[in-house]
């Protein structure tokens, strides 16, 4: 059985590399598997959102809780349309959503450059990794009352919290990623002529790519988090925290359910759209998962 | 070139010459030619760092440390430096188009002695000379000798096609051109089915063909091997050997190649040079003027097999003794 699997794998590995036809028919294959999964993919979470809501609307058929408190799927349902339709939660989206490609943005470049520095000075880089490691487990709503007084309740004090919150990790991530690059590599593509920026370009920056992905992925959804931690907390009257706060303020469970849903959704997006996506095509492509199917 | 075709090697030197009698022979010959590569009295040593603290000792590496400097570890707390010398005054000098292999027993430096001739490491002392002038050290890593490696090192993120084009990337060679070059050398080494495939879908043999490749899209002056068939299965590297013999007929390219395997250097070279460990420099060299392909179980290459034996017998007796 075993033995026969070995075959069959040896031979599509064949397909894939021995000539032009055989690359085609092997892409198609591909496409079909790759189709074929995504439809038990669907039907899988289609049938868990299915069981969810069932056992949602059974709890409040109970009434163990008021109505109030345990709104039903239904009236979740409404409150999200009523909050598509008067745009609040679009805005609320795309709010939260540009705080956070601005703030994602300037971790990466911040931590990218100093992770860097790390590697070129590695005095620095020594102190500095044991610092940054110490404030990669620092609870990122901690930097709440901090950021409060010193920038105030507007978009830069929640930025500042985005940023402390995932800076290290990319930092971090950067700086293990270039430190571990096969040194072979390094070696074969300076006897090729390689130096300087071409070095880093061609080789230290693609050699690290598979592990930077991992520390990418962790940072974003260490600002996703601190994000909506922020929103709630420093108050400017915009975002998906603020409207999540809202809720709060005026007793309206089914708001905070939409607004939980929302969140649960665009994290659930980026993490397995984006970043899972990227992470398998690189991984396939160096072969780091043949034995993972 | 021309220097060379107008004064032909003609001194030969003589099987199992030693190492005296190889010296003068070769300051006769400064006069009838001029290298390709001259390896110039190369020193080369390494410096370990070892430290002791609380009566457990951290050393970088054992191999090289002398019963009395663990003597003085036992008995000293603080760290100290020592430095074990590798290359001992080795010179040596290639002619153009030559296949040298150069063969010792493992840790007798020819890693060290080929790093320092791709100038991917600097020697302590002495100098490379390229066709009769001083290499200049301080340059922009030369790209003229080109490595192969034991592990293919090719890059897992580009296709085979990608691979090869690479040194030609790095020196911004023209898109089509860069093509060009690549496609030629990759059929060469008959993998022109396999240009669009990643590297982990080819076998440890197809490695070291892209690998190959890779070196001769750069087209270098030197070809340097540093045991690049150790890893592969003997059919294989049959097939490997061959095929080198067969570039190296079809390119004319100098090549220079490092192994552990008797067979494997006296199959290939114009040249076997013995590399041995207690002397720490070259200890005899065979010149073999049998044409290739060699016929492994021929009866000349035996009696050279034997003598060259010989050789590395006595570098094992030494090290025992000591
Ligand atoms: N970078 C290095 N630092 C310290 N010692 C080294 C280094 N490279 C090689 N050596 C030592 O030098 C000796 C020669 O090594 P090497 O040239 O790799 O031998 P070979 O390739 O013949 O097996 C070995 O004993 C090895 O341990
Ligand atoms: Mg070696």
């Amino acid at each position: 059985m075993l033995k026969e699997n070995d075959n069959d794998n040896s031979a599509a590995t064949l397909a894939t590399t021995s000539s032009g036809a055989g690359k085609r028919s092997s892409l198609r294959n591909e496409g079909r598997k790759k189709y074929r999964f995504d439809t038990t993919d669907v039907a899988n979470v289609a049938l868990f959102l299915a069981v969810f809501v069932g056992l949602w609307q059974l709890v409040t058929l109970l009434e163990l809780w008021p109505k109030t408190l345990l709104p039903p799927p239904a009236q979740v349902a409404i409150s999200i349309s009523e909050l598509i339709t008067n745009n609040s939660l679009i805005i609320g989206i795309a709010t939260s959503l540009w705080r956070l490609a601005a703030g994602f943005a300037i971790s990466i470049a911040v931590g990218g450059v100093v992770g860097l520095a790390m590697v070129k000075f590695q005095g620095f880089g020594k102190t500095m990794s044991s610092f940054a490691v110490g404030l990669l487990t620092f609870p990122s709503i901690a930097w709440i009352p901090f950021s409060i007084l010193l920038i105030g309740f507007n978009d830069f004090g929640i930025l500042f919290v985005v940023v402390m919150a995932s800076v290290f990790s990319v930092m971090i991530s950067t700086y293990g990623a270039i430190r571990n690059v096969p040194l072979i590599y390094i070696r074969a593509s300076k006897n090729m002529g390689a130096h300087g920026f071409a070095l880093f370009r061609h080789v230290m920056i693609p050699a690290a790519t598979p592990s930077l992905i991992g520390g990418i992925r962790q940072a974003w959804s260490f600002a996703w988090h601190a994000l909506i931690g922020a929103e709630m907390l420093i108050t400017t009257l915009s975002g998906l925290g603020y409207i999540l706060a809202v809720g709060r303020e005026f007793n309206d469970m089914s708001q905070i359910i939409a607004v939980m849903i929302t969140i649960f959704a665009i994290g659930l997006l980026f993490d397995r759209i984006i970043f899972l996506r990227l992470e398998e095509k690189v991984r396939s492509r160096w072969g780091l998962n043949q034995h993972a199917e | 070139m021309t220097l060379i075709e107008t004064s032909p090697y003609t001194n030969k030197i003589k099987n199992g010459s030693s190492h005296q009698e190889r010296q003068e022979q070769q300051k006769q010959e400064t006069l009838d030619f001029i290298p390709a590569l001259h390896v110039k009295d190369v020193y080369k040593s390494f410096d370990y760092k070892i430290s002791k603290n609380n009566g457990s000792s951290k050393i970088t590496n054992y191999d090289h440390i002398s019963s009395e400097q663990q003597q003085l570890l036992s008995n000293s707390t603080r760290s100290f430096r020592t430095s074990h010398e590798v290359l001992n005054g080795v010179d040596l000098k290639i002619r153009e188009g030559e296949f040298v292999t150069i063969v010792g027993p493992s840790g007798c430096g020819k890693s060290t002695l080929l790093n320092i001739i791709a100038e991917l490491d600097k020697p302590d002392s002495g100098s490379l000379l390229i066709r009769g002038t001083v290499n200049d050290i301080n340059n922009a890593l030369s790209t003229k000798r080109i490595m192969i490696f034991q592990e293919s090192a090719l890059f897992p993120w580009l296709n085979v096609q990608e691979n090869v084009e690479f040194g030609l990337r790095i020196a911004k060679v023209h898109k089509e051109r860069r093509r060009q070059i690549a496609d030629k050398y990759i059929e060469m080494v008959g993998l022109s089915k396999f240009s669009e495939s990643l590297v982990y879908q080819l076998s440890g043999g197809m490695k070291q063909r892209v690998a190959i490749a890779r070196a001769l899209a750069i087209e270098p002056e030197v070809l340097l091997m540093d045991e690049p068939f150790a890893a592969l299965d003997v059919q294989t590297r049959d097939l490997l050997h061959e095929e080198l013999v067969g570039i190296h007929k079809t390119t004319g390219k100098t090549i220079l190649f490092v192994t552990h395997n008797i067979n494997e250097a006296i199959l290939l070279g114009d040249r076997v040079i013995v590399l041995s460990s207690v002397l720490k420099d070259i200890k005899k060299e065979f010149q073999i003027d049998i044409p290739r392909p060699r016929d492994p179980e021929s009866p000349e290459l035996y009696e050279i097999k034997k003598q060259v034996l010989r050789e590395f017998e006595g570098d094992l007796q030494i090290a025992k003794r000591k």
